[in-house]
């Protein structure tokens, strides 16, 4: 997985973009598969692209980095996510039925 | 080019998907087979025919037919639950959806026979009948009123949320612990489960959204499955060899899956 940054249009601050490289997560079609991996455990770290499924617990991946109020979807369970800060400033997500 | 064609040529992005469009993709029965594909195919009754079985004491044989044996009515219950949910359904994507789930059960249900056999047992079927515990048993019938009552959103909380959720926490947390053949045929089962868990709570989380009121009806049903649920936990634990202070993090995941849909006490 390699980080480059970019410009969004609007108005926040440059997000670093991210080429998503197959981790062998084989739970959902082929060409969604990059979007996803499993949390590998005690040692594991979350990168700024990548946030865990409350539901079913696989990590996330997105082309660019994550942050509050982000939509996103695990395919893995089906659901649907949207992003916020937790009260120690970690991003999570909550499902969004 | 359409969306998913720039995904699978490396371009675009999944998370911009639109959402009607995720949910049609996913309730497909063409998004199932692809998904299983990945990691069905090349096995045999869910197993890779290169895995080599581990010889078991016969106090841990025994102990593992016994478990498996509720795993079996756990997943009758499950096939039986979802084929009869089928005809409840509200709409035609959720009825594609069971149709996978249905699909799903009666692997799971002929992969563990088959583990039976396997072990020794010439008549698997039979050894279920003997072996498995009263509290599952229970559970199956009481899952299965609740379908016949044609009453939706509490079959289906009892089925994809409260059987799915305990499913998927202890077949996890055994396949860390059994022989290989059987952790093997345990983690394609939960890989299933993680959709059926997904669909459950989506499903049940929109319906409460439009219709606040059905929370009762449902803290009802959990208040009445609980302790069947909390009971058979405890079974299968003790079986399987687990200790007491790692047992209540195995009721974790269903605990907040109550909690995200707002009725957790």
């Amino acid at each position: 997985m390699s980080g480059a940054t970019d410009h969004s249009p609007e108005t926040e601050s440059p997000r670093q973009r991210f080429e998503l490289d197959d981790r062998g997560f084989n739970e959902v079609p082929t060409k969604y598969r990059r979007y996803y991996r499993h949390w590998q455990g005690a040692g594991d770290q979350l990168e700024p692209n990548e946030v865990i499924c409350p539901v079913c617990k696989v990590v996330i991946r997105s082309t660019r980095e994550i942050r509050v109020g982000d939509r996103l979807y695990c395919m893995a369970c089906m659901t649907r996510l949207r992003i916020r800060e937790d009260s120690e400033g970690h991003l999570e997500a909550d499902c969004e039925y | 080019m359409k969306q998913s064609e720039g995904l699978a040529n490396g371009e675009g992005e999944l998370h911009d998907l639109d959402p009607r469009k995720f949910y049609e993709q996913v309730h497909s029965f063409e998004f199932w087979f692809q998904s299983v594909e990945g990691y069905l195919s090349g096995t045999v009754y869910g197993r890779r025919p290169q895995t080599v079985e581990t010889p078991l004491a016969v106090a841990e044989r025994e102990r593992l037919i016994t478990v498996l044996c509720n795993y079996c009515v756990g997943e009758t219950a499950a096939l039986e639950g979802a084929s009869g949910l089928i005809a409840i359904a509200p709409n035609r994507p959720t009825q594609v959806f069971l149709s996978t789930q249905v699909v799903d059960e009666g692997r799971h249900l002929e992969v563990l026979l088959h583990r039976i056999a396997a072990l020794g047992i010439a008549d698997p079927e039979a050894e279920v009948d003997r072996r498995a515990s009263s509290t599952i048993r229970e559970f199956r019938r009481r899952l299965l009123q609740l379908v016949a009552s044609k009453d939706w959103e509490a079959a289906l909380f009892a089925q994809n949320v409260i059987l799915e959720a305990m499913e998927f926490t202890v077949f996890q947390s055994h396949a860390r612990t059994a022989d290989p053949v059987t952790a093997e045929v345990l983690e394609g089962i939960v890989k299933d489960e993680r959709r059926h868990i997904g669909f459950g709570e989506n499903e049940l989380g929109r319906r409460l959204r439009e219709s606040p009121h059905r929370r009762s009806r449902l803290i009802e049903v959990k208040r009445d499955l609980d302790a069947l649920v909390l009971e058979t936990f405890e079974e299968i634990l003790r079986e399987i060899g687990m200790a007491p202070d790692e047992r209540p993090e195995l009721g974790r995941s269903y605990l907040a899956a109550v909690e995200r849909l707002g009725f957790g006490q």
